[in-house]
């Protein structure tokens, strides 16, 4: 045997997922372009191609409805999307669990705790806007969740076990304060916040897709230093541990960068449920577990299932927009069946 | 040379003592010391003291240095810890675990040096034909070869491993340790093995440790330490001990001790 065959072979694997990856971000552009395609005013594919290119092909109406509602509203979709993908595929890999998912960690529900709160106060304070007030509550008890579960985990130890417990807790606590204020609020209140936490991508500006797509773009060379660590983890932390690395100290970091990640995806959207769990599954079906492309590989899945949600919320009935936390989790649903069924046939 | 002293080891988990006073002979190059005693009698836990995982108090002295005022980083540079986990069933490729491995920890290690030094592991572990095959395809004991061959990876110093051979077949065992008694002969390294097994432990170390309830009852050369009389009162067997052929004795289990 020659001795240089393991690693061409590997090459050769690595090839394949590479490319698997780059056919996943075209799938990507495509998606995106159906999404820009959809909604009541009849924009065609090239319509829009051209538009992009150059504004001035277009309309006045229609170059209004394709930069200021539909490219933010489809590029939110990938911001937050490829966001959820990122952090779940980081949780799961450092609490070595396939269920957990950013919003096991309670922050899901803390947001919805938080944006509830201004939905029903907001009247009463009237120094800040009802628009500004429900993200920056929504993203600041998000932020104070991923808070509470690094400090309790570090109280008790920091194993991964007691972090998943942490963070179911704070989850059923966020919905139990979400109930309580409900219970407070008016109907018109308690419709807004169920409203939230549905999640809908529609109500997203410039301002937002930038915040969200800024936070992703400085979360992920953390995430990419530490793909090694994050590959041998998978052996699991007995070995990783074994080998002298400080697993307790890079699991504190990933949960922080993770935290803080989820918190700005969802601040702007609400609760889209499902893509974070399901979007590291397919991506880590699709490309083994290589974290150098598995990290990009899961927000590019996590993008890619948002962006198809949002177009089906548009073309799924013509002259409504179904909220697309409902489609991800009626889509997401079947799918995440379909990966344990799958993984079950294993020996 | 004196390579590891080990004095008054005492490790407790949070109230519970689980290792008392806990000395084991002295170790000098070439020496493969083994790890003797019934379940729950402390073996991992001095093995997982000696990698410098879990806390404790007392003496290990490497190379005239206290493990204590070594910083980790280097402390696991000369040091290889095995432990009893394999690596778990992942879809994790066992070539790309080890790929991983060297490059979280920085070996400063060209890619083709580095695919070299793998490819002549696996194929001394029978791993050659596993190397791409997911780690949930694999068998526990083609795990636990895995899990050798990371051990391996840094070529450390000393050799801690926690029941090396407890998931392999009679050949895989005795490749497992004929690999280490060669890599601590050539290299001058030391190997520290908890084992089950008395006949490979006659067969391999040349120093023994029996340990029950965390404590040494018995340490010193194999023939002091496996002894009918040791055996039953560690081990709860009666057992008939005899010089073997091949210069190690052989150890004929008869029964349990009611």
């Amino acid at each position: 045997m020659h001795t240089v065959t393991l690693q061409t072979h590997y090459h050769h694997v690595f090839r394949r997922r590479a490319l698997i990856l780059i056919a996943l971000a075209v799938a990507l552009v495509l998606t995106l372009m159906l999404d820009l395609s959809a909604g009541p005013a009849s924009l065609s594919i090239s319509d829009i191609l051209s538009g992009l290119l150059n504004p001035e092909n277009l309309e006045l109406r229609h170059r209004i409805i394709l930069f200021e509602v539909r490219l933010p509203d489809a590029l939110i979709a990938l911001a937050v999307g490829a966001a959820l993908g990122l952090s779940g595929i980081e949780t799961q890999t450092v609490l070595n669990n396939p269920l957990a998912s950013p919003f096991t960690l309670g922050i899901s529900s803390f947001a919805a705790f938080g944006a509830s709160i201004a939905i029903i106060f907001a009247p009463s304070l009237p120094w800040l806007g009802h628009t500004a007030m429900l993200p920056l509550f929504a993203l600041l008890f998000a932020l104070l969740c991923g808070g509470l579960v690094l400090t309790f985990s570090q109280m008790l130890g920091g194993n991964r076990e007691n972090i998943v417990l942490i963070g179911i807790a704070l989850f059923f606590l966020g919905e139990a304060l979400t109930s309580a204020m409900q219970y407070v609020g008016n109907a018109e209140a308690v419709q807004e916040i169920v409203f939230w936490s549905i999640g809908n991508l529609t109500k997203a500006g410039w301002t937002e897709v930038i915040v969200v797509t800024l936070c992703f773009f400085l979360i992920l060379p953390f995430s990419m230093r530490h793909v090694w660590v994050m590959t041998l983890l998978r052996a699991g932390e007995a070995q990783a541990q074994s080998l002298g690395l400080n697993i307790r100290r890079i699991r504190f970091f990933v949960i922080l960068r993770v935290s803080i990640l989820c918190a700005f995806a969802i601040c702007f959207v609400g609760v889209i449920a499902f893509v974070g769990l399901v979007g590291p599954h397919i991506a880590r079906l699709l490309l083994g577990e290589d974290h150098r492309l598995l990290v990009s590989g899961a927000a590019l899945c996590g993008a890619l299932l948002l962006s198809l949600a949002s177009f089906l919320s548009k073309a799924l009935m013509p002259g409504v927009i179904i909220p697309v936390g409902i489609l991800t989790a009626i889509i997401g649903v079947p799918v995440f069946v379909l990966l344990i069924a799958g993984k079950r046939r294993r020996p | 040379m004196n390579r590891l002293r080990v004095k008054n080891l005492n490790v407790f988990y949070g109230k519970t003592q689980r290792l008392f006073d806990v000395q084991l002979p002295d170790l000098e190059d070439g020496d493969i010391l083994g790890l003797l005693g019934p379940n729950a009698a402390g073996k991992s836990t001095l093995m997982r003291a000696l990698s410098g995982v879990q806390k404790h108090q007392g003496q290990i002295i490497y190379k005239d240095n206290h493990q204590g005022d070594i910083p980790l980083s280097d402390w696991h540079r000369e040091v290889a810890y095995m432990p009893q986990t394999p690596p778990q069933e992942s879809s994790l490729l066992p070539f790309e675990l080890l790929w991983s491995a060297a490059r979280a920890l920085n070996l400063t290690t060209s890619d083709q040096k580095l695919a070299k030094k793998i490819e002549l592991l696996f194929k001394r572990l029978g791993l050659a034909e596993s190397a791409m095959s997911p780690m949930y395809s694999l068998s526990g004991g083609k795990r636990q070869l895995v899990g050798l061959a990371l051990a391996l990876i840094r070529n450390p110093y000393m050799l801690l491993l926690d029941e090396p051979t407890s998931a392999l077949d009679l050949h895989w065992r005795m490749i497992v340790l004929d690999l280490v008694h060669e890599r601590v002969n050539r290299q001058d390294g030391i190997a520290i093995a908890a084992l089950h097994d008395l006949e490979l432990a006659a067969r391999y170390c040349n120093k023994l440790v029996l340990l029950a309830h965390g404590k040494v009852v018995a340490s010193g050369p194999v023939s002091d330490v496996l002894t009918a009389d040791n055996i039953a009162a560690v081990f709860k067997v009666k057992a008939k001990v005899e010089p073997g052929e091949l210069g190690y004795p052989i150890i004929q289990v008869l029964e349990p001790m009611l």
